[in-house]
């Protein structure tokens, strides 16, 4: 067998089944709580359904673009890994850098020669050993983080709200401004979603009924308007 | 009360022993896919090349295993903290489905509502994620040949996109707020392009994320903390 029969085999498509089926489980169980929580602390069934709305359409453009980047790591380490890869724990940024890293210690390069027994072993290892430092850590430390923000709020729900939207503007702000600083196409797609964003905020103040579709409409725009370019 | 009573002493005390009990299972599924190369077909590592690999891919990414999660617990919470390290793509995908999720119930974060819908919107996205990638993969090789090379192309723009349009939703709220950090950040992203900061290990990667967090929830509370402070009161 070659290094693709094995990446390819019955074996791996179920190990790394078994890992895809966690994520849904665990998905699954954290939304049926979260469904059974909600009514409990205020919430009506209306909200959560628009958030189930919202969230749906939010995930299909990041879906399809993960898609694509699962299509490239696809031929370089396989179906089953790179299906579980982007599914559990990863991202594509640090799958590629680590199968990378793990083929090139035994003198493959990756995507360029061809792939050894061996090498897909390296990968594997390295993608695993490289990635479960943030499972390990995020999940012996969420209650602990838990603690240390109520402690600095002083349990002040105000400061609580100060600290959340704070930190979003945050997220955003540093994934905006990486973008925008190379000043290329990826920076001219960044502002120009964010003016169309503006601008499909502003119409469906008068159509209301699109503004669950705002983001969607700005972004594949943005996307289309770049490319053309 | 019995609402905080709830969340605080049966919500979250519920969600912690699952989120954990996953997490460790997650820990054990992870390495699956290495023990079946072994077990049966005999292919195990090199064990001093793998150090080396461990080496190379901890020294650029082992700051993120902490960073990560405590940069993006305020957004997220403790509940989506769990499921967003097992299922990652958290920055491109998780955070920003928790986050519209919020907009369209009118919820705001940090409040417990916000953090139940939050919860909500990421399981959904994985859900939907998971999805969409098992459909890929077993369509896999035909759907690659089959998307003209314009679209593939394309498609690297619908990221940048996204985060511009949150942005501005995000940030139309508290224009003051979000227009200082931008500039702050793109200072910073400037600097950290032109090499200013490579004395220390693989900050390019991490130190961007880091600071914005932190310098915009300080930033928050002293721009607009008095202000909720007398509402409060």
């Amino acid at each position: 067998m070659n290094a693709m029969q094995i990446a390819n085999s019955m074996p791996m498509w179920i190990a790394c089944g078994i890992a895809v089926v966690l994520v849904i489980a665990q998905a699954a169980i954290f939304v049926k709580k979260a469904f059974e929580a909600g009514p409990k602390v205020g919430l009506t069934k209306e909200q959560m359904s628009k958030a189930v709305k919202s969230s749906a359409l939010t995930s299909i453009g990041p879906s399809i673009v993960i898609l694509s980047g699962m299509l490239s790591l696809l031929i370089s380490v396989g179906g089953p890994m790179a299906w579980m890869r982007l599914s559990f724990i990863g991202s594509v940024m640090f799958e590629s850098i680590a199968a990378g890293i793990g083929t090139g210690s035994v003198g493959v390069a990756l995507g360029v020669d061809e792939l050894t027994p061996l090498a897909l072993t390296m990968a594997v290892w390295t993608m695993i050993l490289g990635s479960i430092g943030w499972i390990i850590f995020s999940t012996f430390a969420a209650d602990k983080m838990d603690k240390v923000q109520k402690k600095m709020s002083g349990g002040n729900s105000a400061m609580m709200g100060l600290i959340s939207t704070g930190a979003m503007v945050g997220v955003f702000g540093s994934m905006v401004a990486q973008r925008v600083v190379p000043m290329n196409k990826n920076a001219l797609a960044t502002v120009l979603g964010a003016i169309l964003m503006y601008v499909m905020m502003q119409v469906s103040k008068k159509v209301p009924a699109l503004k669950e579709w705002n983001l969607t409409i700005a972004i594949v725009a943005a996307m289309v308007i770049v490319a053309v370019i | 009360m019995s609402n905080q009573n709830f969340y605080e002493n049966e919500y979250l005390p519920q969600m912690h022993k699952i989120g954990k009990l996953i997490g460790v299972l997650a820990v054990v599924c992870a390495f699956l896919p290495a023990l079946i190369l072994g077990l049966v077909y005999g292919l195990w590592p090199n064990p001093s090349a793998l150090a080396v690999c461990f080496v190379s891919a901890a020294s650029s990414f082992a700051f993120l295993w902490f960073i990560e999660p405590i940069s993006y617990y305020p957004v997220v919470g403790p509940v989506g903290t769990y499921m967003a390290f097992v299922s990652g793509n958290i920055s491109n995908m998780r955070i920003p489905c928790a986050s519209m999720a919020q907009v369209s119930a009118g919820v705001e974060p940090g409040t417990e509502k916000g953090s139940i819908i939050a919860t909500i919107g990421m399981g959904v996205s994985i859900i939907i994620n998971t999805t969409i990638l098992t459909v890929g993969v077993i369509g896999g090789q035909a759907i690659l040949s089959a998307l003209p090379e314009s679209i593939t192309s394309a498609l690297n723009y619908l990221l940048p996109a996204l985060f511009g349009a949150l942005f501005v939703q995000f940030g139309i709220k508290n224009l003051k707020l979000s227009g200082i950090v931008l500039v702050l950040a793109c200072v910073l992203y400037v600097a950290i392009n032109a090499g200013v900061f490579n004395f220390i290990p693989g900050a390019s990667n991490w130190l961007g994320t880091l600071v914005c967090v932190f310098g915009a929830i300080a930033l928050n509370v002293v721009l607009n903390g008095k202000k909720d402070s007398k509402k409060e009161a």
